[in-house]
C-alpha cells in the first residue's frame, strides 16, 4: 500500500509502492510524488542544480469520479499505478489532464493508467485524438489498438469549466497558461482553492530526498522563495528568453489569473507544494516583479546562447 | 531550379546524397484552415554506419518504421547504429522505445536528459554530447552544433559535415498547406507556400517564446552560425526541407520575424479570456 502523509483519511487498496502520496486537501487532492535525483540529467532543473526534487502528478477525488493531472515518467509506472490504486477503485470514472501534452512527465504513464483504470475522458489543447499522443509502446499489428484507448478526447480552447463527478459541487477551470515555453495548461480547483501550475513555481528542490515537499508559510530566510532564486531558476531552465522580452504581456496574464482566483495552494508539477495565502501572494508577487523588471522597456535584450548560466 | 508541382510526394525522400527524409504530418487547425506540420525524422547513411535523426511522433511510428526499413534495404546502406535526438519533446523523441524495440542496441546521442526517466530500460545506451562532439559514420561525421532557436534548454542541433546539412529540430519550424499538395515537397517546390504566414502559425502553436522576443537577435546569430558551418541544406523536424538557401533563407528570416506580436491576436488562448475579464477597460 502506498504510504499517505499530510492527512488523516483512511485509504485502502493498492499494491506496494515506494513513493509517497501527499494528501494536499483532505479527501480531495492528492499529490502522487516520484523522487527525482538532480544530477544534471533532469531538464526541468538547471544543469548545475544538485539534490532532490519530485515530479508531482495529482489525483482529484470525488465519490463518483476522479481526475488525474499529469501521469508521471514511465520509470515510475508501477509506483504511480499503485498510488492511484490506493485512492480509487478500478471502476471509478477517471478523467486525465496531461498539462503538457508533448512532454514525457505529463504523458509517460497515460497508457498504463488507461489500461488499469476506467479512463472516460482526456483534455488537452491538441485538436487530435489524445490517444495518438500517449502511446510510446509497440503495438502488435495483429491485435490492433486496445479498447481502453476509446475514451473521449476534449480539446481545451479558451477557458473551460468542467464538473468533477456529478454532485454539482466540484468544478475545475482549465486554460492555456499565461507564461509558458510550450503548450501548457493550468487548472483551478474551485472547492480546494488550488491552482495546478505544471512547470511554473517548480523551483523548490531539496537537499534531502525526504523533503519537506510541502511548504506552509513564507520564510524570508529560505532563499528558494526569493526573487533572486526564482529569477535564476527561470533564466536557467525554460525562460532563458525573458530578459528584454515583451514580458508585460506575460505579466498581465499572470496578474489576471491571480486576481481571478483566490488561490490558497500552488500545486506545481515538480518540487514542493506551496500552501497558504501569504505564501501564494509572496510567490506571485516575486514572479510579477521579475516579469516587470525583465520587460523590454526596462531590460536590454540580447542573444542567449544555450549554456549561459545566470 | 525546382519546377513547381503538386504533391504529395511519398517518403522516404533523399534530400541530399545519403540524407533521407522520413516521418509524417500532423494537422494544425488555425483560423478555420487545416494546416499540416511535419514531425519528420531523417536517416544519414555513412560508409560504416547510419544514423537516425529524431524518432518521429508516436502516431507516426508505423510510417517511420516502414521508411527506415525501405532506406535500410537500399544497396550499400550501412547498418543503423546511432540515434541523435534534438530534444525531449515527444514529437521528436516519443518513438525512441519503439525504434529500439525494432533495432535493439542503437546508441542514443544528444543531450539525453530525462530519457532515463522516460525509457529506463534503455538508459545504458544514452550518451551526452557537448557542442562540437561528433559521431563517426565512416566517410562523414555528424556533429552537435549550436541550437540558435530551441524549444527546451536541452536542445542540440545536428550537422552532417559531408553534405553540410543542418538538422535544426524546432528551428525552421513552419506549417505547410495540405490542401495545396505540399506534403513531401521541399520548400522550393511548394511555390504557393507563404513562409511568413506559416511560420507565424507554427510560432503561435509551438514556439510561443519567439512571439515575445526581439527575433532580430536570434536571426542575426542564425545567419552567423549558418555561415560558419557553410550550411547547404536544412532538414527541419517540422518545416519542409530547404535545398536552395539563397532562394529560401530570406523568406525563412522574414517568417521568423513575422511572429512578433502574434500573441495578442491569439484567439485560442484561455488566458486571453482571463485577461479580457480583468484587464482595465479603455
Amino acid at each position: 500500500m502506498a504510504r499517505i502523509e499530510g492527512g488523516t483519511a483512511a485509504l485502502g487498496g493498492g499494491a506496494a509502492a515506494s513513493g509517497l502520496i501527499t494528501e494536499v486537501v483532505e479527501g480531495k487532492v492528492y499529490a502522487l510524488r516520484s523522487l527525482l535525483t538532480l544530477d544534471g540529467r533532469v531538464s526541468a532543473y538547471p544543469g548545475p542544480t544538485r539534490g532532490y526534487s519530485v515530479s508531482n502528478s495529482y489525483l482529484l477525488r470525488e465519490p463518483d469520479g476522479a481526475a488525474i493531472l499529469d501521469t508521471g515518467y514511465a520509470a515510475n509506472e508501477q509506483q504511480v499505478i499503485a498510488q492511484i490504486g490506493s485512492l480509487i477503485s478500478k471502476d471509478t470514472p477517471v478523467t486525465i489532464f496531461p498539462l503538457r501534452i508533448n512532454e514525457f512527465m505529463s504523458v509517460g504513464n497515460a497508457m498504463a493508467i488507461c489500461r488499469d483504470f476506467n479512463v472516460v475522458e482526456a483534455f488537452s489543447p491538441t485538436p487530435d485524438p489524445i490517444k495518438i499522443w500517449i502511446n510510446f509502446a509497440s503495438i502488435d499489428p495483429a491485435t490492433g489498438e486496445p479498447e481502453y484507448l476509446n475514451f473521449k478526447s476534449t480539446r481545451i480552447t479558451g477557458l473551460i469549466r468542467h464538473e468533477l463527478g456529478r454532485s454539482g459541487k466540484r468544478f475545475i477551470e482549465m486554460f492555456q497558461t499565461p507564461i509558458r515555453l510550450i503548450n501548457t495548461t493550468w487548472i483551478w480547483d474551485e472547492e480546494t482553492r488550488t491552482l495546478f501550475t505544471s512547470d511554473s513555481f517548480t523551483q523548490v528542490s531539496c537537499d534531502n530526498p525526504n523533503g519537506p515537499w510541502i511548504i506552509d508559510a513564507y520564510d524570508p530566510s529560505d532563499e528558494r522563495l526569493s526573487a533572486a532564486f526564482m529569477q535564476s531558476f527561470l533564466l536557467n531552465t525554460r525562460y532563458w528568453w525573458i530578459e528584454g522580452a515583451r514580458t508585460e504581456t506575460l505579466r498581465r496574464g499572470v496578474e489576471a489569473v491571480f486576481k481571478r482566483y483566490p488561490i490558497e495552494t500552488i500545486a506545481p508539477g515538480y518540487g514542493a507544494i506551496l500552501r497558504g495565502r501569504a505564501l501564494v501572494e509572496q510567490q506571485f508577487g516575486v514572479l510579477d516583479d521579475i516579469l516587470r523588471r525583465m520587460d523590454r522597456t526596462r531590460t536590454k535584450a540580447y542573444y542567449v546562447s544555450r549554456d549561459l548560466v545566470r | 531550379m525546382h519546377a513547381p508541382f503538386k504533391g504529395p510526394v511519398p517518403l522516404p525522400r533523399e534530400i541530399a546524397p545519403g540524407v533521407f527524409w522520413i516521418g509524417g504530418c500532423l494537422t494544425q487547425k488555425f483560423k478555420g484552415r487545416e494546416y499540416h506540420g511535419y514531425n519528420a525524422a531523417f536517416i544519414v547513411t555513412g560508409s560504416e554506419a547510419s544514423l537516425l535523426v529524431e524518432t518521429g511522433h508516436p502516431k507516426d511510428f508505423p510510417a517511420v518504421e516502414d521508411h527506415i526499413r525501405k532506406v535500410m534495404a537500399r544497396p550499400g546502406v550501412a547498418p543503423l547504429k546511432h540515434i541523435f535526438i534534438t530534444h525531449q519533446e515527444t514529437p521528436h523523441s516519443g518513438g525512441l522505445g519503439r525504434v529500439l524495440d525494432k533495432y535493439p542496441g542503437l546508441d542514443i546521442w544528444g543531450d539525453v536528459s530525462d530519457y532515463h526517466l522516460a525509457f529506463p530500460q534503455h538508459a545504458h545506451l544514452l550518451h551526452f554530447m557537448q557542442e562540437g562532439d561528433s559521431i563517426d559514420l565512416g566517410d562523414r561525421k555528424f556533429v552537435a552544433v549550436e541550437p540558435v532557436v530551441r524549444d527546451l534548454r536541452t536542445t542540440w542541433w545536428g550537422f552532417d559535415d559531408k553534405t553540410r546539412t543542418l538538422f535544426p529540430g524546432d528551428g525552421f519550424a513552419y506549417s505547410h498547406y495540405h490542401w495545396d499538395g505540399h506534403c513531401g515537397l521541399v520548400a522550393e517546390e511548394a511555390t504557393s507556400l507563404d513562409l511568413a504566414d506559416v511560420s507565424a502559425v507554427f510560432a503561435e502553436r509551438a514556439l510561443y517564446w519567439t512571439t515575445m522576443v526581439d527575433m532580430n537577435l536570434y536571426v542575426d546569430r542564425l545567419v552567423e552560425v549558418m555561415k560558419a558551418l557553410d550550411v547547404q541544406v536544412v532538414a527541419p523536424t517540422h518545416g519542409l526541407p530547404v535545398t536552395d538557401l539563397p532562394r529560401t533563407f530570406p523568406k525563412i528570416k522574414d517568417g521568423l520575424l513575422a511572429g512578433d506580436g502574434a500573441y495578442d491576436t491569439t484567439v485560442q488562448d484561455g488566458t486571453k479570456a482571463v485577461v479580457d475579464e480583468y484587464a482595465p477597460r479603455a
